[in-house]
């Protein structure tokens, strides 16, 4: 097991490993490129769960012959037991909107902390299908809600119903059953604070585990309520789906702009998941061992790679040709490895200098699934305390030169260029939600939100020239009294700056900026695939595709589940 | 009514903001009250104090240092809130202790001190011992004190009604003391003291994790009304900013 203070060496001093820089990693396109890996969410949580071997029981199943009512399922894990509760209810078509403003759904659940009795049960009934206009107590830690992909549900009950399995084909297009529209933990509605679920739910302890374990569970209930509705249906001829089609079924997602404030707001955080994951390539790239069983592996991957990637429907031009960049990429990657490979180092550098970023980023997630020795401990420090702490005594000779190398990104940027200055963020009056305008737009323009960080280091950067000018032995706390607004962009220049990667590189103000880049670094980290853009400002996505089914609990695990495939009809 | 902290935390980031306060400021101004309000020192009843004067201080000067030297400081708050001012002087002490050992800010004409806590405690968690004296009140005047020690994580505080009088520079005075060298503590010299140690402030900090925070809806209400300002109403064109799913 590896320790916090090995991280540390490993990362900095003379005896680091080779780590990406920071211009390279966190240039936003890139970070729009990344894929699932190992270190995903989704994979670090199915791994404790299948190694822990948790206990996870209905304890109510009161369903109609439709599919609606509640179910309760008891989650014996090995630090607490939790309850999942889900109400299943009947949405007319005209009803059905997968937009967050929506205000009813197919199905609504709650992770709550311990045994649900009746009369939390009904508290619960009388929250938790109202979403955003309910409330709930800090028992709860995550509130979702779904609907049905109506299309795909009504066949497979249908196939079931008459005694036959699901045509792949068909799956393979919409690789679900439900779509969820929201995942809420983190205190909203009244839930558990995050504080409390890290430090009170050593089950759920890291970043977006508990959101994930929800997920996964509307997964296993999708594939339950089609088999019960079609067992109800016509008991004499129902058979059951088989078991290596039901994993090929993930969970859908549709995910919009309320994701992207959330990069830019937790930076320390963001630095935390890059670093990890910038390491684990560091430590593959320096320790991985190259045998010819990782040889042959390697070269299954990229197979696998490829077919998952030709397995991804879209209508989006950008991402269609996206995905047939990254196949010409993979492809060339083999030709490749027909030359002999004597380390990693050689083969990274042919990729930077010949497959796309999303083909680059592809095979960094291929590396990391060739050693999970190297690779899986680092997935216990994703967090990180957030603190963006001001260095008084830092004199503002060194903040400028610190702006100079960790910003120069932001000096470098134009910003009173055509566009560069055009876009704003803002929130809207519907729930919040966050919204990407123009400066057109006099409203939104004035209560835009503070996302431009690159464009307030220039501002801040210009000020203190011209402070230091007249005050060049000043420190940081002494510019901080006499220009208390630069307070923010100052502490946060100085945090960022104790960090390996820092902030995302990145003039998100400008007219052409695309918000997807931000999306997608997250989702990856979440560890969704089949992307599938529905405009500039939202994105579909596939969530535990292929993962093990809650009856494989228990049974031998080979935690491959990595860019899963169609099953053989 | 019962919320989150987080939610606690977001309201107060949106009010302060449609208020008028700066990118920095208004996180630093929501962290100061849910502080004290985490920690049991009552952070909502001081709000609502300072609330019906909040976006006055946008028309004040900013705080002026009107003495310097290498281990002191003064500085004039022109009648600002601790919410937007008294993190800047705590820095500046917090510099100074670094550099000389020990250092000492007196802030002047500063409203809402209490708010000082959680920049004290900065300092604490970052290593470095803090200490904050002030009084309040006309006739009876009340005194305050809080100190952290170096590398602790909560402050202790206590509070003492007394039967003297403030003379008028006291009035909205606060002394802040900062050392790298020596742990501070600090207690007043009154039978009446009320007081509360670390231990306790970190007891009251696991209730609020645990359960959340209470607060009245009317004052829950008044904060979102303020914060709304930051909204934009909803459009056609608003709806198409989210992406026309």
């Amino acid at each position: 097991m590896i320790t916090l203070a090995a991280i540390q060496t490993s990362m900095r001093g003379d005896n680091a490993l080779p780590l990406r820089p920071a211009a390279q990693v966190m240039n936003l396109e890139r970070l729009g490129s990344i894929h699932q890996s190992r270190l995903s969410f989704m994979r670090s949580l199915v791994r404790r769960i299948m190694r822990e071997r948790w206990q996870i029981t209905p304890v109510r199943f009161e369903l109609d012959a439709e599919g609606y009512g509640h179910v309760v399922y008891e989650i014996k894990a090995p630090q607490g037991l939790y309850s999942f509760v889900l109400f299943s209810s009947y949405l007319s078509p005209e009803a059905r909107n997968d937009r967050v403003i929506a205000t009813q759904w197919d199905l609504t659940m709650a992770l709550v902390a311990g045994q649900v009795d009746d009369i939390y049960l009904e508290k619960l009934r009388q929250n938790v299908p109202k979403q955003e206009a309910g409330r709930v107590d800090a028992r709860v830690f995550v509130l979702s809600r779904a609907n049905r992909s109506a299309r795909n549900f009504d066949y497979v009950v249908d196939q079931l119903a008459k005694g036959e399995q699901p045509d792949i084909q068909q799956i393979a297009k919409v690789g679900y059953l439900y779509r969820t529209t929201a995942v809420y933990g983190s205190g909203k509605l009244g839930m558990a604070d995050w504080e409390k679920v890290r430090s009170h739910y050593q089950d759920f302890a890291r970043p977006f585990a508990a959101e994930m374990f929800v997920c996964l569970m509307l997964r296993n209930f999708s594939l339950v309520q089609a088999e019960h509705i079609a067992r109800q249906r016509t008991p004499d001829t129902f058979q059951p789906m088989r078991p290596e089609i039901k994993r090929y079924f993930g969970i859908g997602n549709s995910t919009g702009l309320g994701m992207a404030p959330y990069l830019v707001n937790h930076p320390l955080l963001i630095n935390r998941w890059v670093e990890m994951r910038e390491l684990a390539l560091a430590r593959v790239r320096a320790l991985g061992d190259i045998s010819p069983r990782i040889l042959l592996q390697l070269n299954e991957l990229i197979a696998r790679c490829a077919q998952h990637t030709r397995e991804t429907h879209t209508e989006d031009q950008w991402q269609t040709e996206n995905n047939r960049r990254t196949l010409r990429d993979l492809d060339a990657l083999s030709t490749q490895l027909q030359e002999p490979l004597h380390d990693w180092d050689r083969l990274i550098e042919w990729s930077e200098a010949h497959c796309s970023l999303q083909g680059q980023e592809m095979l960094t997630s291929i590396l990391l699934e060739l050693y999970p020795a190297l690779v899986d401990d680092l997935e216990d420090y994703f967090c990180a305390e957030e603190f963006l702490d001001l260095d008084p005594l830092m004199p503002l000779q060194t903040l400028k030169s610190v702006i100079e190398t960790r910003y120069a990104w932001a000096l470098d940027t134009d910003f009173s260029a055509e566009g560069a200055r055009d876009t704003c963020w803002y929130r809207s009056e519907e729930k919040m939600e966050p919204r990407l305008g123009s400066i057109i737009d006099a409203q939104a323009r004035k209560k835009q939100m503070a996302l431009g960080v690159g464009y307030a280091v220039r501002r801040c950067y210009d000020h203190l020239c011209a402070y230091i000018e007249q005050n060049p032995d000043h420190n940081t706390a002494r510019f901080m009294v006499a220009r208390p607004k630069l307070r923010g962009i100052v502490r946060r220049i100085q945090s960022m700056n104790r960090c390996i990667y820092g902030d995302i590189q990145a003039n998100l103000l400008d007219r052409n900026v695309l918000p997807m880049h931000l999306l997608r670094c997250k989702l990856a980290f979440f560890g969704v695939s089949k992307f599938d853009p529905r405009s500039r400002l939202w994105v579909r996505n596939t969530m535990f595709q292929g993962a093990p089914l809650l009856e494989d609990i228990g049974n031998r695990f080979g935690d491959d589940w990595f860019m899963p495939l169609a099953p053989q009809q | 009514m019962n919320i989150s902290m987080n939610e606690l935390k977001a309201a107060l980031r949106r009010c302060f903001e449609a208020s008028g306060y700066f990118v920095g400021n208004y996180e630093d101004a929501a962290n100061m009250i849910l502080w004290l309000e985490k920690h049991g020192l009552n952070g909502l009843k001081e709000l609502e104090h300072a609330l019906p004067f909040i976006d006055e201080d946008s028309s004040k000067p900013l705080s002026s240092v009107i003495y310097e030297d290498s281990t002191s400081a003064i500085i004039d708050s022109h009648g600002r809130s601790a919410l937007n001012c008294i993190a800047a002087a705590v820095d500046l002490v917090h510099a100074k202790a670094l550099e000389s050992g020990i250092a000492t800010v007196t802030v002047h004409n500063c409203h809402n001190r209490m708010f000082v806590l959680k920049a004290l405690t900065d300092c604490g968690r970052r290593g470095i011992s803090v200490a904050a004296y002030w009084q309040n009140g006309d006739q009876n005047m009340t005194e305050y004190t809080a100190a952290i020690k170096a590398g602790e994580r909560y402050p202790s505080y206590s509070e003492a009604t007394t039967c003297l009088s403030a003379s008028p520079e006291d009035k909205q005075a606060l002394t802040i003391i900062c050392s790298s060298r020596v742990n501070l503590s600090t207690t007043l010299n009154h039978r009446n003291t009320r007081l509360l140690d670390a231990e306790q402030v970190e007891i009251n900090k696991e209730h609020s994790v645990n359960q959340g925070i209470e607060i009245s809806p009317a004052l829950w209400a008044e904060i979102n009304r303020i914060g709304a300002a930051v909204l934009v109403e909803n459009s056609d064109r608003s709806r198409a900013d989210a992406g026309g799913h």
